[in-house]
């Protein structure tokens, strides 16, 4: 677990880099610390592995206080994978993948073996690509080696500093999905920096927002951070997409309609409980079925529609957005708030 | 044609004063340059005092080091090397300015001590810029051991002083040769390892 209490980091006289930070990483979940540059998320990032000090406050793992730790054994526990990877390019992938672990002395044999897993771990076929040089390598291979390296030595934490950032979007996409797969087996508590909150939203079991000036504009999960941005600012953030991307994250047996299974038609289209609210809405609008059946292993379970979409928008939308007074706006358009509240939103996370 | 004996035998001479200039002065240079790269004021001062070192005339230099050194080779060994030391000083600074941040980055993050980090990502990645600056020390030593002559160290100086008092122009001819055929095996080896260094090993 890593807590953040009240952490700030200051460069010379202006606001902060950071803004007395406090949030909590549950062990095993992957916090994405998203927003846009200036925010001070690299900052926040590379205060738990020393490499910035905090000016004021503190950042704990597992409840110690990091400073209290000798830098170079804290890092040697905590994997680290950099933006523009950072690769040595004189040393071939398996020396690279293996700098931790022989910085530790582990013996060759168990270096080797170490080394393989790890290829086939990141999907790179240990036989063709152990002997590689990364200048042989392509962006998305050099990003996977950068990942291996930073599991090397098995660390309970990873820190990844736009991890995904230097590679074509198709590319980036795949490599999102295997973090999710291998992260989905390891379970390591993760601190992920971007500043693409769609990348946020996919990767992050919670966001933790900060905006210009390095305050913390919200700190939740996807759904309620989608459901209910706390600030104008978060609202803007995360975009005129929002509702469609809250559809995303739920799924058809959220949205089931009142009436009892047996109420269903017989025919029309049909989908799994799993499949999300985005493709049943889809589905609505490509048939012109009035509901979508949902059918659980044969069984129908309910049905899904337009009334019953709108439903479970309005019952999972967070607290925070039940208290702002134009919901409706920002419920369908985010940019309306901005046309509502322009002044605010640029004061408060804008220049400063 | 009857000088060829003495021209080899000059030429081991020559070959071997360059030789211990370098390994006089190529380890102190390359560490002045190590604890330089992330001082500037020390690297502005040290590239500074080597630059004038090296505009002081060969002939002058040799002479000034006769009064503390006496005659022979150490004071052209000692000459050779204070040339040496600029080239190989400030490519051993611009070598690890040029290496990639993101590696030094990745080697602190991943918990390498300052040795660690140098001995390990900074000095491989900065090698092949260091071996250049061997490359232009060695070859200017090459010319300049020629005057070594004059102070009584021997080498291929020898051939073409004595065939300027004598005006035999062959035999300066066949001197001024044999140091352009060092001069180019030099610089050719050295590229070559250069060359090796930077495409890997």
């Amino acid at each position: 677990m890593i807590r953040y209490d009240h952490a700030t980091k200051r460069y010379g006289p202006g606001p902060p880099a950071l803004d007395g930070l406090t949030l909590e990483v549950p062990a095993g979940e992957t916090c994405v610390l998203v927003g846009p540059s200036g925010g001070g998320k690299t900052t926040a990032l590379k205060m738990v592995n020393r490499l910035v000090e905090p000016t004021s406050g503190r950042v704990l793992i597992d409840g110690r206080d990091v400073a209290a730790v000798d830098p170079v054994t804290l890092r040697r526990g905590i994997g680290y994978v950099i933006q523009q990877v950072g690769l040595f390019p004189h040393l071939d992938v398996a020396a690279n993948v293996a700098t931790v672990p022989r910085l530790l002395g582990w013996d060759r044999r168990r270096l080797d073996a170490r080394v393989d897993e790890l290829l086939d771990l990141v999907g790179l076929e240990p036989a063709t690509y152990r002997h590689r040089r990364p200048d042989e390598l392509s962006g998305g291979q050099r990003q996977r080696v950068g990942v291996a390296r930073a599991l090397a030595a098995d660390p309970p934490i990873l820190l990844m500093d736009e991890p995904f950032g230097a590679v074509d979007p198709v590319t980036r996409a795949r490599l999102q999905d295997e973090f999710l797969r291998v992260q989905h087996t390891l379970r390591r508590t993760v601190v992920l920096v971007t500043h693409d909150i769609d990348e946020a939203l996919r990767l992050g079991d919670r966001l933790a927002v900060l905006a210009i000036g390095g305050r913390l504009e919200q700190y939740g999960t996807p759904a309620e951070v989608l459901a209910g941005p706390a600030t104008p600012f978060v609202a803007d953030f995360v975009g005129a997409g929002r509702t469609l991307r809250r559809l995303d994250l739920l799924s058809a047996s959220d949205a089931l309609a009142p009436p009892a299974p047996a109420a269903a038609p017989a025919g029309g289209p049909a989908v799994a409980p799993t499949v999300s609210l985005a493709e049943v809405l889809a589905t609505l609008l490509t048939t012109d079925a009035p509901c979508v059946r949902v059918v659980d292993d044969g069984v129908v379970a309910g049905i899904v529609t337009l009334d019953s979409i709108r439903a479970a928008l309005a019952a999972t939308a967070g607290p925070a957005s039940r208290r702002t007074a134009p919901q409706a706006a920002i419920e369908t358009e985010a940019d309306v708030v901005v046309d509502d509240d322009g002044e605010s939103v640029v004061s408060e996370g804008g220049e400063a | 044609m009857d000088h060829r004996p003495e021209l080899w035998s000059e030429t081991g001479t020559h070959a071997r004063l360059v030789v211990l200039a370098l390994l006089l002065a190529v380890p102190p240079a390359v560490a002045l340059g190590v604890a330089a790269a992330r001082r500037p004021r020390l690297a502005a001062v040290a590239v500074g005092t080597a630059g004038v070192i090296f505009t002081i005339p060969s002939l002058a230099l040799f002479a000034l080091l006769v009064a503390p050194l006496g005659l022979g080779t150490p004071p052209a060994v000692a000459a050779l090397a204070l040339y040496s030391v600029l080239p190989v000083l400030r490519n051993t600074v611009v070598g690890l300015h040029e290496v990639p941040a993101d590696a030094v980055e990745a080697a602190r993050g991943m918990g390498m001590t300052e040795a660690q980090a140098l001995w390990r990502v900074r000095l491989p990645l900065a090698l092949p810029v260091v071996v250049g600056g061997v490359r232009v020390a060695a070859v200017t030593a090459v010319g300049v051991a020629t005057v070594a002559a004059l102070v009584a160290a021997g080498g291929l100086g020898d051939s073409i002083f004595a065939g300027l008092r004598a005006g035999d122009s062959a035999e300066v001819l066949a001197a001024t040769a044999v140091i352009a055929a060092l001069a180019l095996t030099v610089d050719g080896t050295l590229a070559g390892l250069e060359q090796w260094l930077r495409r890997g090993r």
